[in-house]
């Protein structure tokens, strides 16, 4: 029987409001989609965008990164500054040609745990129309090394 | 020239530099950078169109700090990224002076950093069209057309990491390349990493490069890594405004925020 391709999602959350927001939709008993790998951050300024990458890296084939709204944050300006970086960073990345769409950014507060539910649902589904990442794994160039240890061994 | 060296060695004579860093004739080659100490030595210096090395990267170099009266004979660029480096307080413990030549001809001394700055905004470099005519044909390439190009284009990368070494801006004693706990960058001779490496360095460069270009002059694999900085100083200037190494004043675009900043994908 052939595996359905199941997405691996992993989630960067700040732990003031969106973690506690997971929380809720789980308080709540709300049901939502189990592919989601939560990480949890003390400030969306600390997510460093390589980060991101290392879990592209490691085989994720979508990313959500979410945090307390603008006004919101526990430190004052963690996520005005996060918000620049992720600016700058998906723009680079769009020019670097990278499908930028499997990375879902978002506020999510401490109240919203439907919206955090709906959030990762949505984030799945795209994903899972969009299938797995192959298109990192392949920048490994894994056939070519591949080859060469190949060379090595003989 | 007779000018230039003239001056040069009489300020290495009357003692107001101790080092010049300038560029000498290389046997009918592209003029390479000299560190000249004797006044007597400063008839080797030359300057003209070909001198396209940003001098300003020794300054972060022990052995060129240690002469703290230093003289830069210097082209726009380096001009400018001089200035960028003041705004992070990276040259404290310097007294500079500055040699250049402006578009008439002239030579121009500059010995404080307020000439500088009216200097470098009198004369602001523009993006060079070349890289602008690739940016743009780039821009309009679709998404999988610029993915297969920056692929085609990282797999010659062999990590030599000469971007890294001869840009003025990379001066952090360690780099991520080299932390290996976690290991960010994959270090393996092959071309895993690569991607990671190119993404983060125009990342750690974003709002601070000044356009030099050096780093893809420099690519021994011919890798235009400059025009992902260059893209980077467009969107960025575009966004939040301000220019590179244009104040003293400064003002890190990444170290800063406005509460109004817009953008249109975050849900």
């Amino acid at each position: 029987m052939a595996e359905t391709f199941e997405p691996k999602i992993v989630a960067f959350v700040c732990n003031w409001c969106t973690y506690a927001g997971a929380d809720l939709a789980g308080t709540s008993r709300t049901k939502y989609e189990t592919n989601v790998r939560i990480i949890r951050f003390p400030c969306t300024g600390r997510i460093d965008f390589m980060l991101l990458i290392k879990a592209f890296q490691n085989g994720a084939d979508g990313i959500i990164v979410s945090g307390c709204h603008p006004n919101d944050c526990h430190y004052t300006s963690g996520n005005f500054h996060a918000r620049r970086r992720w600016m700058v960073f998906k723009s680079m990345l769009e020019f670097m040609g990278f499908p930028t769409e499997r990375i879902t950014f978002s506020w999510v507060s401490a109240a919203e745990g439907k919206k955090w539910a709906d959030l990762v649902n949505e984030t799945t589904d795209s994903v899972r129309a969009l299938g797995s990442f192959t298109d990192y794994k392949n920048l490994d160039f894994s056939q070519f090394n591949q080859m060469d240890h190949e060379a090595i061994a003989r | 020239m007779k000018q230039l060296q003239d001056k040069a060695a009489e300020l290495l004579e009357n003692g107001t530099v101790n080092l010049l860093i300038g560029f000498s004739e290389d046997l009918g080659k592209r003029p390479v950078p000299c560190f000249i100490e004797k006044a007597e030595e400063a008839n080797i210096l030359v300057f003209n169109q070909e001198c396209k090395n940003n001098l300003s990267v020794y300054l972060h170099k022990k052995e060129v700090k240690d002469a703290v009266k230093i003289g830069l004979v210097a082209n726009i660029a380096t001009l400018r990224s001089v200035m960028q480096l003041l705004s992070e307080n990276q040259l404290w413990s310097l007294t500079l002076t500055y040699l250049t030549v402006n578009t008439a001809g002239e030579l121009v001394v500059l010995s404080s950093a307020e000439e500088l700055e009216a200097y470098v905004q009198a004369n602001f470099p523009t993006c060079r069209p070349e890289d602008k005519e690739m940016l743009d044909k780039l821009n309009a390439m679709t998404r999988q057309e610029r993915w297969a190009f920056w692929k085609d284009q990282l797999s010659e990368c062999v990590k030599c990491y000469a971007c890294r070494a001869v840009c003025p801006m990379c001066y952090c004693t360690v780099c991520t390349t080299e932390c290996n706990q976690p290991q960010w960058i994959k270090t393996s001779a092959d071309t895993s990493g690569n991607f990671e490496y190119h993404t983060m360095r125009a990342m750690h460069l974003g709002g601070r490069c000044i356009n030099c270009g050096e780093c893809g002059r420099i690519c021994p694999a011919g890798i235009p890594v400059h025009l992902l900085t260059a893209q980077m100083n467009q969107e960025i200037e575009q966004e939040f405004g301000g220019k590179t190494g244009w104040s003293l004043k400064g003002g890190y675009a990444m170290n800063s925020f406005k509460p109004g900043d817009k953008e249109n994908f975050i849900k």
